[in-house]
């Protein structure tokens, strides 16, 4: 069920999640369309996520933003493309290359202790190798202690690829065309945005070899929401996901379409990371436990890192 | 003994890893039914390919997608004997290689072919069937009566039915493979014929006639009732004549019609992506009907090639496929639900988004009236036997025989 | 004349139909293989001896197992779908 309203401000707004935002050119939601978008997430019952660009938007936008509940990414919500020591905000999100989640652990270790909530977001995901799994190992290691101090002194630290777990008791990914919609300064509805960038760099859907088209919008504010396939968003049509316990996986859309080609399978790599988080994540909790700390329903012992290797066991 | 013939098993059906070579993408015919919508004649298989493919093949034995007992080696077009030549030298290099490098597929394999015949009989095409004849299965596609077969299957050039260029060719066939099937595709146009045409296979002394509606959307108004009338005519032929005792039909089936458990019977249908087929260029596809000469409109799915080798996340859709997760309710609660068939690639070119995960439902109203017609004949054949006092002895016979989907 | 006289297990039939199998698969290797390719060519010779060797034994030590019918001019066959043996005269 639909519960969010993403509204891309600007076609520089910022990338806030996996994928990079290659728009570089200002394209400005117009008010009406603006107008038209808050209507439909109120009529819809939808929370608004505003995004915003680098810019100061005009004046005359602030009020139309101001006249419904919203959260502002990029405003309220700090994004950042690098590690930096010098935040302090109460939930803030770290883009980062799995290299540099690697190479500056320490730093970002550090950045716990400044932010209540840090969303660690892997800009490469896709490039992840077999070959890095123990030093993406000792990273989350490296997390991992800096939350066990912090949670011992009484600081209720949270960084979402070791945290949510261990309060998770059912699946919660991303939920793009499910759970919240993208909607673009064009008016359109996407999946999410990174279906946007991909439309606007021409990027080819596959969908027909005589005609390719890059089109990626299922709907618009005129018309409405036109899903196709939607219950290939859900969980229950994730042959992998529904089996699996990485509760708090991304399950990204957008990286399942761009790796498998289906956008209800996920890749090796995002199981893979999703499940050696998942492992470091219990690993917390034996020690949270053991100091007396609360750390949730128990995460069982498993012995692989790919639901997709022991797929024949469920 | 009383039986009731059933069809040939499959050759280690679920322990042979299929691998396919589309040597061509030539064909001496274009039917009207073919699911091959860009055939040509320029993308012909070069040596170097095969070969390459065969290397990669065999340097990853121990990959655990290659990881089966035994292997079938299919070679598919076009037609695939218009390049004999090249299908004999990749055979020899095949035998060779897996003998020079002890692989374990040297002690259970099989050259597979599909073809429409034409050729069958000449020279070098008999040589090879001499020079490899324990390991080949070869099946000759003859549509039934010279109306029907010629209805379809025409010469891309002239129009002209190729009937006459099959059938000389079937008693060498059956001669040397005996045991073999022929498989028969219906389309709207023909279905008159079917009663005919089945009979007319069993006179030709075809033993297993497999006969399957094409899976796209061509079905007209009234095609199922016409269909039902023409499989239910030919219950009675098959009953009357008793042919059920030496001959087999696919679309007589008892196990289908009945409906099926998302938990127990909840496997998917098709092979694909177990399967691994090579075009000329050299790129992996996880099956024939994913490469762009059988779509109709979307990007063909290749799947790696052989110089990169495979790209194991293009194939997790396809080995975590289900029958369900694809299924539409309708579908799911079918009360007729077994043995109604797919193709994956037919799913995959008629489904709204890029997925193979949508099953397409145009043959519907085609299952539906096969099973009415098949609950017909069974109904009809073992009241016979009952009154013959044979019943008893061919359930006995029967029993073993396996269900069309588990 | 072909008259049934007895059965293997599955697995027994697996390792007689391996063999079989390989013989297959070295008669036909055999016919495109030349003293040319000198080290494949004595590889084929020394495999085409042991696994008719082997093949041989199998019978022997099955024959003697089960203590199948026989005749001075027949021969026994398997079924490797059912994995009987048939005597054939």
């Amino acid at each position: 069920m639909l519960q969010y309203l993403v509204i891309l401000l600007d076609d520089t707004s910022v990338a806030y999640c996996h994928a990079e935002n290659p728009l570089k050119e200002r394209y400005l939601i117009s008010l009406n369309t603006l107008k038209k978008a808050i209507l439909f997430g109120m009529k819809e019952n939808l929370m608004i996520q505003y995004v915003y660009p680098e810019y100061d938007l005009p004046k005359e936008y602030s009020e139309l933003i101001e006249s419904i509940d919203h959260i502002k990414i990029g405003h309220d919500i700090k994004v950042y493309n690098d590690v930096t020591l010098s935040s302090t905000a109460g939930t803030a999100i770290l883009r980062t290359t799995v290299a540099d989640f690697i190479s500056k652990q320490y730093d970002i270790a550090a950045m716990l202790s400044q932010v209540t909530r840090l969303i660690i977001c892997l800009k490469d995901a896709e490039l992840f190798q077999d070959e890095q799994i123990e030093q993406y190992k000792k990273a989350l290691s490296t997390l991992s202690a800096m939350v066990l101090n912090l949670r011992k002194s009484d600081y209720q630290s949270e960084v979402n690829i070791l945290t949510d777990r261990l309060t998770l008791k059912e699946m919660h990914n991303c939920g793009a065309g499910d759970s919240n919609i993208t909607l673009a300064p064009n008016g359109k509805f996407y999946l999410c945005p990174a279906f946007y960038y991909d439309e606007k760099m021409g990027i080819s859907n596959r969908l027909n070899h005589h005609k390719p088209s890059s089109e990626r919008s299922v709907g618009d504010l005129e018309t409405g929401l036109q899903i196709p396939n939607p219950q290939l968003l859900k969980l229950d049509h994730a042959p992998l996901c529904r089996i699996c316990d990485a509760y708090h996986c991304n399950r990204c859309i957008w990286l399942n379409q761009k790796l498998t080609w289906d956008n209800n399978t996920p890749s090796h790599q995002q199981c893979v990371l999703a499940h050696l988080e998942r492992n470091a994540a219990r690993t917390l909790q034996q020690q949270l436990r053991a100091v007396g700390l609360n750390a949730g329903e128990e995460i069982k012992e498993i012995d692989y890192l790919d639901p997709f290797d022991v797929r024949e066991k469920f | 003994m009383s039986t009731i013939r059933k069809r040939n098993d499959v050759w280690h059906e679920k322990m042979a890893k299929n691998i396919t070579f589309i040597v061509t993408k030539d064909c001496q015919l274009a039917c009207k039914y073919c699911y091959l919508v860009g055939k040509n004649e320029k993308e012909r298989m070069p040596w170097n390919v095969a070969k390459a493919a065969i290397d990669y093949i065999l340097d990853h034995e121990n990959d655990p997608n290659f990881a089966y007992d035994s292997v079938v080696w299919d070679f598919i077009g076009g037609e695939p004997f218009l390049e004999i030549d090249l299908i004999d030298r990749i055979c020899d290099y095949i035998k060779t290689e897996l003998f020079r490098r002890n692989h374990q597929w040297f002690n259970s394999y099989r050259f597979s072919f599909s073809t429409n015949g034409i050729n069958y009989a000449s020279d070098k095409v008999q040589n090879f069937i001499k020079k490899n004849y324990n390991h080949l299965s070869i099946g000759i596609t003859i549509d039934g009566t010279e109306r029907k077969h010629d209805l379809n299957r025409v010469y891309k050039n002239s129009g002209r039915g190729s009937y006459q260029d099959v059938v000389c060719n079937i008693p060498l066939w059956i001669k040397q493979f005996p045991h073999s099937a022929t498989k028969v595709t219906i389309s709207s146009a023909d279905i008159p014929y079917i009663h005919e045409s089945v009979l007319h296979l069993y006179g030709l002394g075809i033993h297993e006639v497999n006969i399957n509606c094409v899976f796209e959307d061509v079905w007209q108004n009234g095609d199922d009732q016409l269909f039902e009338e023409q499989l239910m005519r030919l219950a009675d032929s098959i009953i009357e004549r008793e042919l059920y005792k030496n001959f087999s039909c696919s679309f007589f089936n008892e196990n289908m019609g009945k409906p099926l458990d998302c938990k127990l019977q909840n496997g998917n249908w098709c092979g694909a992506g177990r399967m691994l087929s090579i075009d000329a260029e050299g790129n992996f596809y996880p099956c024939t009907r994913f490469a762009q000469y059988s779509l109709r409109d979307k990007e063909a799915w290749i799947i790696g090639n052989i110089h990169d080798g495979i790209d194991y996340n293009k194939i997790r859709p396809f080995l975590t496929l289900d029958r369900c997760t694809q299924s539409a309710p309708e579908c799911i609660d079918c009360e007729v639900a077994s043995g109604c068939a797919w193709c994956q690639g037919e799913n995959f070119d008629a489904a709204h988004t890029h997925t193979v995960f949508e099953r397409s439902t145009a043959i519907c109203k085609m299952h539906k009236a096969r099973v009415r017609a098949n609950n017909y004949y069974w109904n009809k054949l073992y009241r016979k036997l009952e009154l013959d006092g044979q019943r008893e002895e061919f359930e006995a016979n029967n029993a073993h025989v396996k269900p069309e989907i588990s | 004349m072909k008259k049934l006289v007895g059965q293997v297990t599955p697995e027994e039939r697996n390792e007689i139909q391996a063999l079989f199998e390989r013989r297959n698969g070295l008669n036909e290797l055999a016919k495109i293989l030349t003293a040319d390719n000198a080290e494949l060519y004595e590889k084929l010779v020394n495999d085409m001896a042991e696994t008719s060797s082997k093949f041989q034994k199998w019978w022997d030590k099955m024959s003697q197992k089960y203590q199948w019918e026989s005749t001075k001019n027949g021969n026994w066959e398997i079924n490797f779908e059912s994995c009987e043996i048939y005597l054939v005269n």
